[in-house]
């Protein structure tokens, strides 16, 4: 089925078959992945650590959030959106979430709900702000960046939130008596199917496996994916084809900003603590790794597959770089370079 | 004054697998028109597009007033002095810059034009050169806000104001009212005699009488016969293009077996662009709607679609009233629209035919939500051979097919469903002879279980299609006419009001 989406190249264009012409499809549906193959053989080349399981589980688990961010915002970008709010929204569970358990003691699932429920009024708002009152979708978002990065620091008053904090609340600056519950924390730091010699599994990790899975069947193979994709070639010729445009863009936007939560959830579980501003980076490499997955299998649109290949990339050189003792201010430059020429030749090689 | 020609021998240009041109002649000379006509895929854009410099890689030469020149790149059809008018004008103009600066931008961008923008004198430059065509156009006006006749005349202007001796246009006509078409075909009248060569490119064969002085026609890459302008005539032409006699270009009627009255519209109002509008519409008949561009027909079809909501009116449907407020209520009550500008309101024009036509009922292509390729493929091919739409390939992405074949992929998502009201919006706009005789036998075929409404600026085709026809002017029903009785001059007079029409 995924396949039948790109059908080869050679095929659209006639029967002519020429080796230069195949190699060049063959690289621009395959080329990302070959690159990822690459990189990961150089890598456990110079290092002795890289192929290991362990380090390749480490990898996946270092990826993870940055993956179901990213997924949210392939929900956006796939209806022909754009929400730069993720970030803040992964910052704003993170925050809620840790400072419901400690400062007012609420237990960890409740919080998870409240944090859930938070996150899909954000998307709410964003899509009452784009497609009620026609804000264009960069600009309302900036919007809400700012307004959520804001509540997130009126939580705590903008303190970072750990066991045994003054309660910002309290008028007489009395510790906070709420911890993490540790059933929480497994989210962020636990492992399953663990036996000896084998850590386990990262939870994580089956995580965002989990939440990949559910957006590739829905996007792929259901029909309700079908009309997203409809939506974002071209809502207009959607909404003559009687699809109800509003609503679809509208979940499009709850799913990137529930996606956000999910994400700040396990990083709140992952690091224990509530740190301001700690889902901003999420924002630029989930935004990447969307970019990333137009190049895999010469896509040239937002999907799954793309998204997770996008970000276990970032996630491998990013881990095969600091291995080599890259400095960290020459992997940003890495990382644009390589992102710039993987779509540079998806997009130059098809417009001829 | 010096006689200007172009002549060019021999043009072939192939693309992988395809040949699109095939040896082809053409001369232009100056003080003349030359129109270029065929069926959609018959070469006249590859033509063009050599011609404009488009292409770097073709064989055959080109000789301007006798001497060899090479175009292999805009730049040199510029310096040759080739101008060109392209058919998707929107392309071609800055939407947030005005009328003045669009006509003028050459004169902006060039070297030396100076830091700042002396706009009153912009404006009054533009203003003249509107005036000396003789166009009614707001030269303060952003680009965005006119109308697309407007952009249309604006490109032209254009165009014109360059004074190049070659000019090109491709299809200009196809966005504009009768009158505005009479104005350019007057521009074009005083430039000929100014020396200027026109290369001329349309379907509408009877405008072509009216305007050229020679006429070739494209078959399939190749140039299949010439006309001097008193042995060319419509039937031959459509003949020539076709490779076949023409036949029957329109469908035989038939008397329905039941005239079933299905829709009811009372005192439509909407703005000052539909003025109390009232009609039936039976099962078993085509409905036409004549009228100019601009006349409402587009906006009557709209509420009616549930895109648009009026201020006032009602309608019923099967005695019933109803009202959508969105496309989609008007879809499950077997309402549907094939909307003007395919490209951009009918097609996902990335997408695959298959996706294009499963869409409006995509729930009957899955189950529990899942889609069921096997059963999509099937049906999908089936419609495909119903419609003879080719190539015979689900999954070919609609941009790659013909603008008859696409048309074809717009009317053909709705026979998925079970149509009560189908409503046909200039749905022959840019498709050849041969898609057009195919798709008025498809409006013929789908009014014996439903009512069709379609709604044409082709005074011709609408009497020649429809069983019954109201004429819109201004927002409202100025008359009614049996087809087959109707005078086409007097539903012309009536369309165009007090606008005198010549023909």
């Amino acid at each position: 089925m995924f396949k039948m989406k790109f059908p080869p190249l050679a095929q659209r264009e006639g029967p002519s078959l020429d080796l230069g012409k195949w190699l060049s499809d063959f690289f621009l549906r395959y080329g990302l992945i070959l690159t990822l193959i690459l990189v990961s053989l150089f890598f456990s080349l110079r290092t002795e650590t890289f192929s290991s399981l362990d380090n390749i589980l480490d990898i996946l688990r270092a990826v993870s959030i940055l993956t179901i961010v990213a997924l949210g915002i392939t929900f956006s970008v796939v209806v022909r959106g754009f929400d730069v709010s993720v970030g803040a929204v992964t910052g704003l569970a993170v925050i809620l979430s840790t400072a419901l358990m400690v400062i007012w003691q609420v237990p960890w699932y409740l919080a998870v709900l409240i944090c859930l429920a938070v996150g899909a009024l954000v998307g709410l708002l964003n899509a009452f702000l784009i497609i009620r009152l026609r804000i264009p979708d960069l600009l309302a978002t900036l919007g809400v960046l700012y307004l959520v990065q804001g509540l997130q620091m009126s939580i705590t008053k903008g303190d970072a939130v750990y066991k045994g904090m003054t309660n910002p609340w309290s008028p007489t600056r009395a510790i906070a008596e709420g911890a993490i519950h540790p059933d929480f924390l497994r989210f962020g730091q636990g492992f399953v199917f663990a036996s000896e010699g084998f850590r386990g599994i990262p939870i994580p990790v089956l995580i965002m496996l989990g939440v990949a899975i559910i957006a590739f069947v829905f996007l792929e193979l259901t029909r309700y994916g079908r009309i997203f994709y409809a939506v974002g070639g071209n809502s207009e010729a959607a909404r003559l084809s009687g699809i109800d445009v509003d609503k679809v863009r509208t979940i499009a936007y709850v799913i990137s900003a529930a996606l956000a939560t999910v994400g700040g959830l396990v990083l709140a579980a992952r690091i224990g603590s509530g740190a301001v501003k700690s889902g901003d980076p999420y924002l630029l490499d989930g935004v990447a790794a969307t970019f990333f997955g137009f190049a895999v299998l010469n896509a040239r649109r937002a999907n799954v597959i793309g998204t997770v290949l996008g970000a276990v990339f970032v996630g491998v050189m990013l881990n095969g770089l600091t291995m080599l003792n890259t400095a960290w201010y020459v992997q940003d430059v890495i990382k644009g370079l390589v992102l710039i020429v993987s779509l540079g030749l998806s997009y130059y090689t098809t417009r001829r | 004054m010096a006689m200007t020609s172009l002549r060019a021998t021999g043009l072939r240009k192939t693309f992988p697998g395809v040949v699109a041109l095939d040896g082809v002649d053409l001369a232009l000379h100056g003080g003349s028109v030359h129109a270029l006509i065929g069926a959609n895929g018959a070469g006249k854009s590859t033509l063009i597009k050599i011609l404009t410099g488009y292409y770097d890689a073709y064989e055959g030469q080109i000789e301007i007033n006798g001497r060899p020149v090479a175009i292999r790149r805009p730049a040199d059809a510029f310096r040759a002095g080739i101008e060109v008018v392209h058919q998707e004008v929107d392309t071609t103009l800055v939407p947030y810059l005005s009328a003045a600066e669009n006509l003028l931008i050459e004169q902006l961008a060039a070297p030396g034009s100076g830091l700042f923008i002396r706009k009153q004198a912009l404006y009054r430059q533009a203003q003249q050169i509107v005036d000396e065509l003789g166009l009614e156009i707001d030269v303060r006006a952003q680009a965005a806000d006119l109308s697309l006749p407007q952009k249309q005349l604006l490109v032209i202007a254009r165009a014109v104001s360059r004074r190049a001796p070659f000019l090109i246009l491709d299809e200009p006509t196809a966005a504009l009212s009768i009158r505005d078409a009479e104005r350019l075909f007057e521009i074009m009248r005083e430039l000929k005699q100014r020396g200027v060569a026109f290369l001329y490119v349309s379907h509408r064969l009877a405008e072509i009488q009216e305007i050229a002085d020679e006429v070739t026609v494209l078959r399939n890459g190749q140039k299949v016969a010439h006309f001097a302008r008193e042995a060319f005539d419509i039937a031959k032409g459509v003949e020539a293009m076709l490779g076949t006699p023409p036949g029957e270009l329109y469908p035989k009627r038939q008397p329905a077996a039941e005239r079933r009255l299905v829709m009811e519209v009372r005192g439509l109002c909407w703005g000052a662009r539909l003025k109390d509008i009232s009609f039936d519409v039976y099962q078993g008949e085509v409905l036409g709607i004549a009228g100019l561009t601009g006349a409402g027909k587009t906006e009557l079809l709209r509420v009616l679609f549930g895109c648009e909501q009026p201020d006032r009116g009602e309608i019923h449907l099967n005695g019933k009233p109803v009202r959508f407020r969105l496309p989609k209520d008007a879809v499950r009550h077997g309402v549907y629209l094939i909307p003007e500008d395919r490209r951009n309101l009918g097609l996902l024009v990335e997408e695959p035919v298959r996706m294009n036509v499963t869409l409006p009922f995509i729930r009957d292509f899955s189950r529990l939500g899942f889609m069921r390729p096997s059963k999509e493929y099937a049906r999908v091919l089936q419609l495909m051979d119903r419609l003879k739409l080719v190539p015979r390939k689900p999954d070919l992405p609609a941009k790659h097919l013909s603008g008859g074949n696409q048309q074809k992929v717009v009317v053909g998502k709705w026979l998925f469903g079970a149509p009560v009201v189908i409503l046909f919006d200039e749905a022959t706009q840019g498709i050849d002879v041969g898609a057009k005789r195919e798709l008025y036998a498809i409006m013929r075929d789908l009014a014996r279980s439903a009512a069709v409404i379609f709604a044409s600026s082709d005074i011709d085709e609408v009497l020649g299609v429809a069983d019954r026809v109201l004429v819109m002017r201004d927002g409202q029903f100025v008359g009614e006419f049996e087809a087959e009785q109707a005078d086409r001059q007097a539903v012309m007079r009536l369309a165009a009001s007090t606008v005198h029409v010549r023909s």
